[in-house]
């Protein structure tokens, strides 16, 4: 018979590990950065929403609200891997990488759920042109890619938690 | 983009196909016109010279009807030219939300590994194939097959129709599944079902071992499950109920406990549960369950009640699950009631591709629980939950290594008391993948 680790010395070890995570997380939770160029969240035009809520956000990106109200489905849209707009949004707004993404959709499937990840594509002008396109489709771009003077088509900018992308407030930054 | 591309290659291949047509009649009417107008422009001018200039002409005409050619001969020098013009209005790219194809989706599961118990020789593994499949046949229409092969305590890999799922989803308030499922009795159920990959730990908690292992609790069950979301603003408040035929008991090693295709009674399992998901702390979800049926087992009729309450924090950094379960045995023909408890509740943090994890389970069972009746603690071999009637608690250790994106390597260290036996320890290593 092998001579078993005491049972304190497991304990305190674990004691240890729960204290230091519950501070780690107590520290990190909800500490958002939000320092840089403003990412805006586009809809559609003939979408009648204007606010979202960060909360609500991520409902929609990970396919936890499949409907709008007007009945629409939501179809998610963001730029390919590697785009650091990409990178800042699932960040901030899911608390993610892109690695955790395809995990979080892998598990989702294999539990059963009716869950449809972002669709992809190239550019900030493809991002665009899939939401003016689509009646329930909502994406996001760099401020710079948006120009909100009509010129952009067929989209439109909602405010997040009640900010537009150029308030100070403004909590979706890269 | 892409779909632009073609589009225009298209256009530009189709042009330069029609060049030289367009190219020769250019070259008759130029010819034509020449002849014609010349006379009129260039009267002083001799038939010689005439003939030379339109010679000239002719040679430069075939020069770039043969510059044309070449072009239509070289579709790599024609993308680069294409990428070269200016950027085409961008494409239009349909959401793929209600798209049918591609129809069948698939994602296979595996583990190996081995594991060391101070009361079992050591032993490499085999662990689990896991294939999952998945198809949505409409937008409102989806089927989900899984078919597992597992190695058994003979030695022998079964396969087992883990689960096959019609599922037709009206809304985010309704959705209704029928078929073969894995029941919604707590949470680690239903989130984690068979591929390993998924799991941080090497091992489900004991009270959540699958029933055709030995698990004392109906993990699986054939019937119908509906679903929705209760419109509750920002409280995120879920739905669940389920039907079934409930579980078969007997022997394990000749009963199989889903009643796959013959219920032992008309008394159906009845399941309800609610639970929340926060909008303000959306990584965070608490539920209950509460499961009724009543069982065909030799001897008295048996009613059995499960209660289940869950507390869970899981985001890509932290996990933190908290469970408790009660199941209650009751024979109304004599008045005796039985209960069991356990719960387990589970911590880890992942630091990049390294996640360190504590588990702590406790479960206990009467020994004369009657439906438990046929487990027996002589077989009973840690960490599997096959035959274990009792107490048994302690605590897991572990470290959870990606080194691939979808590769880990899980070290596990188990310390587990049994009421009236030995405390046992044990290492297991596995390494749990998908492709």
């Amino acid at each position: 018979m092998k001579k078993p680790i005491s049972v304190a010395s497991l304990l305190t070890a674990a004691a240890i590990l729960a204290v230091a995570a519950s501070i780690s997380f107590i520290v990190s939770v909800r500490s958002v950065e939000a320092a840089g160029d403003p990412i805006v969240v586009i809809v559609n035009n003939s979408n009648p929403v204007d606010n979202l809520s960060l909360g609500e956000l991520k409902k929609l990106f990970l396919s936890d609200r499949s409907r709008w109200d007007t009945g629409k489905a939501v179809a998610p849209v963001m730029p390919a891997p590697g785009a650091p707009e990409r990178t800042a949004f699932l960040k901030i707004v899911c608390g993610m990488n892109d690695t955790d993404l395809g995990k979080y959709f892998m598990q989702a499937a294999f539990t059963g759920k009716s869950a449809t990840p972002p669709k992809d594509v190239a550019s900030a002008s493809a991002v665009k042109s899939f939401v003016a396109a689509s009646p329930g489709a909502i994406g996001f771009v760099k401020a710079g890619d948006f120009h909100g003077d009509g010129s952009d088509g067929g989209v439109k900018a909602v405010k997040i938690d009640g900010a537009a992308a150029a308030d100070p407030g403004y909590k979706i930054k890269m | 983009m892409a779909v632009t591309r073609v589009e225009m290659k298209t256009a530009s291949a189709t042009s330069v196909l029609k060049a030289p047509r367009i190219v020769g009649l250019a070259l008759c009417l130029t010819l034509g016109f020449v002849a014609h107008a010349q006379p009129a422009t260039n009267a002083p001018a001799s038939a010689d010279d005439i003939s030379r200039q339109l010679l000239q002409r002719i040679d430069q005409l075939e020069a770039k009807v043969k510059q044309l050619e070449d072009k239509q001969s070289a579709p790599a020098a024609a993308a680069v030219a294409v990428a070269a013009a200016p950027e085409p209005p961008p494409p239009v790219e349909m959401p793929t939300v209600n798209e049918v194809a591609p129809r069948l989706k698939m994602i296979v599961f595996g583990d190996v590994g081995g594991q060391g118990y101070t009361h079992i020789p050591d032993t490499f593994l085999f662990g689990s194939l896991d294939l999952f499949m998945r198809a949505r046949l409409s937008d409102k229409v989806s089927v989900l097959g899984e078919v597992l092969f597992t190695a058994e305590n003979d030695n022998s890999i079964s396969p087992d129709v883990e689960r096959l799922l019609l599922t037709y989803r009206q809304n985010d308030y309704f959705t209704a599944s029928i078929g073969r499922m894995h029941s919604w009795i707590g949470y680690y159920n239903t989130a984690f079902n068979k591929g390993e990959f998924l799991e941080t730990t090497t091992d489900r908690p004991f009270i959540f071992a699958f029933d055709d292992q030995g698990g004392v609790l109906p993990m699986q069950e054939v019937g119908l499950n509906m679903t929705g979301k209760i419109p509750s603003g920002k409280l995120g408040l879920n739905w669940v109920v389920e039907a079934g035929n409930g579980r078969a008991w007997g022997d394990p090693n000749t009963v199989e406990p889903a009643q796959n295709n013959q219920d032992a009674n008309n008394s159906k399992s009845i399941n309800g549960g609610l639970f929340i998901r926060p909008e303000k702390f959306s990584d965070l979800q608490m539920g209950f369950s509460v499961r009724h049926d009543n069982l065909t087992i030799p001897g008295p009729a048996v009613h059995e009640t499960i209660a289940t309450a869950h507390a869970v924090f899981i985001n890509s950094r932290y996990e933190i699950l908290n469970e408790a379960v009660y199941v209650r045995h009751d024979e109304p023909a004599n008045g005796s009631v039985f209960n069991t408890s356990a719960f387990y509740t589970q911590i880890s943090r992942a630091f990049g591709s390294v996640r360190p994890y504590f588990r702590y389970q406790f479960f206990n069972a009467p020994n004369d629980d009657p439906v438990y009746f046929y487990a027996s603690q002589k077989d009973f071999v840690p960490p599997t939950a096959t035959s274990f009637i009792g107490r048994l608690n302690g605590p897991s250790l572990g470290l959870r290594y990606e080194f691939t994106e979808h590769s880990a390597l899980k070290l596990q260290y188990d310390r587990i008391s049994l009421r009236g036996f030995d405390t046992v320890n044990g290492l297991t290593t596995q390494v749990a993948f998908t492709f």
